[in-house]
């Protein structure tokens, strides 16, 4: 490694320890896609999430570590391709840290494959005029690769301290915290055009670098290619989506859920509950409250545990490894044409499939987009017609008991009027589109402690999130029953609810509560549907219906963050009609047809 | 690779029209829609860039240094590259 970088460094003078109004904040920076989460991760103890695309921080975190003797602040920000002229919005977020003094050291960090795009920036870092330590992150896969650099030359060119690191095995951390007590503005041309700023990263690269034509790598490239190469990749595609339904729509919605369901709830937990209310509980009010049709217990908990979760674990476990693969940012290539007729192009893709996991993160991510036009797109479709995975979760649970056909009903109509809505909004909009350029990240095999990591994570994030919500929906419901609203919204909602979509009346409420959370809501129709009350079109009316409203409480929070309140509302006033009026052509048509599922 | 084993041709065609495989050495980009070169610049693609096709289509695919893009048809009309011929 790069130790004799640092000790000559350290042979300057020994750290001093400084007295501070402020820990020492150390700021990390570079490209997406380089590790900078990785590093953060290291350096600090603390897990961020860690994916193989560009785009998976777009928000700042922080988080503290012990650097030589001294406590300091570290900050891992969104990547930047650029720190000056037009940025998108998660790379303004990093520039504003180097620019509003938010930091005292930068930590760049280096994709060492990629050595000029790096130099080219160290040249804009350098204008901030803050010291920096350069990380030459995954040599490995340079080596891999046939590239090999001398990080001592670099750093006497740079003058600051050039460190070769392998963050996800902790190679070179040590020697990258030593290295931060000697950062050093670099000797780079910061004030020079950008044309003038390319001819010197170019020409220092090819001084220090060496390459050969030595490659290591064969089957991540043999694999990139045909994830990308039509005649092969929308098979390939075609197998992930099936291998995922097997994973989540079958072993996770139907195996899983019918072991917690029936057997974990239904023979042990719930019967257990109700004896011991029965025996304990003297006042019926309460033992409703907890274990009665809407309790606490009988229906939160199992809508939660039993019914979304199974779904969701495996899903995130799937989904996790998608990410960290490499493979989803791959789609945008055959997307392009399709979002381009919706006012985006083929990056939306990841908000897109984030969504799928979670619409709420997956808006935060359309930070990653070029125009305010795009993200209102993005945003708006998300919310329309992504169903999370805990949605996702009952649709499976409910259609993939019906019929395969229901299921195809039921996201054609979505992604059809998906894309309607979006062709519609592409020209109303104001704005502009931006074009088509994404960098692809290598197809990696994905490291197991990091997918374990990431789907623990996530599943308790969504146990946090969800099964409060889910709580006081049911506490929602228990309340409205014993004032007897639930009557009166039942028969409020009957002329659109029977009427129009052709449900049966006690949907109504369901509906109601998918205003809370939709899969909340959906569990509730999982729940009628299991119990027989619905029919095939109306599982599928029913489900098209509660998948285009507004995902749920936090993602409209989220909107309202994002983009102001004004627009959250408008989202909300555009979905809701729409996804009633969908809902009853779809029950209109699916009649006239005279179909069965 | 080295230079003993490639020559340029001296014309500049758009990167679009280079066959899967090909190398070349970017030039220039033409039609500088807003902000179009600065994003092509921050991601490396700048005159003296060694830059291979992979793909051309349903999306313009192509490496510049160890960087995999991908860009839209108009994008990759507009970088102008002067190809590279393997005279081994």
């Amino acid at each position: 490694m790069s130790c004799h970088v640092v000790r000559e460094h350290a042979s300057a003078g020994p750290a001093i320890l400084t007295l501070r109004a402020h820990p020492l904040r150390i700021a990390l920076v570079g490209q997406p896609n380089v590790g900078k989460s990785v590093v953060f991760g290291r350096l600090t103890g603390r897990y961020v999430t860690v994916s193989n695309y560009p785009g998976t921080t777009v928000a700042i975190t922080k988080g503290r570590a012990l650097v030589g003797a001294e406590v300091c602040d570290i900050i891992d920000t969104p990547g930047v391709n650029a720190l000056e002229g037009t940025v998108s919005e998660d790379e303004r977020i990093t520039r504003e840290v180097l620019a509003s003094n938010g930091a005292d050291l930068v930590v760049q960090v280096a994709d060492a494959r990629n050595l000029r795009r790096a130099l080219m920036l160290t040249a804009q870092i350098a204008a901030f005029g803050k010291p920096v330590v350069l990380a030459l992150n995954m040599i490995d896969e340079a080596f891999a690769r046939g590239i090999s650099i001398n990080a001592r030359d670099l750093s006497a060119e740079l003058g600051i301290p050039v460190v070769e690191t392998v963050a996800v095995d902790g190679q070179g951390l040590a020697e990258l915290r030593a290295a931060m007590a000697h950062g050093a503005v670099p000797h780079a041309p910061s004030d020079r055009t950008p044309l003038e700023r390319a001819a010197w990263a170019n020409e220092l690269t090819q001084r220090v670098r060496l390459t050969s034509t030595l490659s290591l790598s064969r089957i991540p490239e043999l694999l990139a290619r045909v994830t990308r190469r039509p005649l092969t990749g929308l098979p390939i595609l075609a197998v992930v989506l099936y291998v995922l339904y097997l994973f989540v729509g079958v072993f996770g919605a139907q195996t899983l859920v019918k072991l917690l369901e029936d057997g974990l709830f239904g023979r042990g937990i719930n019967p257990a509950a109700i004896w011991l209310a029965d025996r304990f509980i003297p006042i019926p009010f309460v033992r409703d409250f907890l274990v009665g049709q809407y309790g606490l217990i009988t229906m939160g908990l199992t809508y939660a545990i039993a019914i979304v979760l199974p779904v969701v674990a495996t899903f995130f476990l799937m989904f996790g490894f998608l990410e960290d693969s490499g493979y989803i940012p791959r789609l945008a290539i055959f997307c392009d044409r399709i979002f381009r007729v919706m006012g985006l192009n083929g990056k939306a893709v990841l908000p897109m499939v984030l969504g799928l996991g979670c619409d709420t993160m997956a808006t935060m991510t359309t930070r990653i987009l070029g125009t305010p036009k795009e993200r209102l797109i993005a945003i708006l479709l998300l919310a329309l017609g992504i169903p999370c995975s805990a949605q996702l979760a009952v649709i499976l649970g409910i259609l993939g008991g019906v019929s395969p056909a229901a299921l195809m009903t039921l996201f054609a109509v979505v992604l059809g009027q998906m894309f309607l809505v979006g062709w519609l909004a592409a020209r109303v909009l104001k704005g502009e589109r931006s074009e088509f350029i994404m960098e692809l990240p290598p197809i990696r095999w994905p490291r197991p402690g990091n997918l374990i990591t990431k789907t623990r994570l996530r599943v308790w994030w969504y146990l946090g999130e969800a099964v409060p919500l889910f709580l006081a929906g049911t506490v929602l419901l228990f309340v409205l029953d014993r004032l007897g609203a639930l009557v009166w919204i039942s028969r409020a909602g009957e002329p659109i609810v029977t009427g129009l979509l052709g449900l049966p009346a006690a949907t109504a409420q369901i509906l109601v509560m998918g205003f809370l959370r939709r899969d909340y809501g959906a569990a509730g129709l999982f729940q009628l549907a299991h119990n027989g009350q619905l029919t095939g079109v109306q599982a599928v009316v029913a489900l098209t219906v509660m998948t285009l409203f507004v995902p749920c409480v936090a993602n409209f929070l989220i909107m309202v963050r994002e983009r102001g309140l004004r627009v959250g509302l408008a989202i909300v006033a555009v979905i809701t009609p729409v996804a009633v009026f969908t809902g009853a052509g779809l029950n209109y048509v699916l009649h006239a047809l005279d179909v069965h599922f | 690779m080295s230079c003993t084993l490639l020559t340029f041709t001296s014309k500049a065609v758009p990167l679009s029209s280079l066959s899967v495989g090909a190398h070349a050495l970017v030039s220039g980009v033409a039609d500088p829609a807003a902000g179009r070169v600065e994003r092509l610049l921050a991601l490396g693609i700048t005159a003296g860039a060694v830059v291979t096709m992979l793909q051309t289509f349903p999306g313009v695919v192509f490496f510049c240094d160890q960087t995999e893009l991908a860009v839209e048809r108009a994008v990759a009309d507009a970088i102008l590259v002067r190809p590279m011929e393997d005279v081994r």
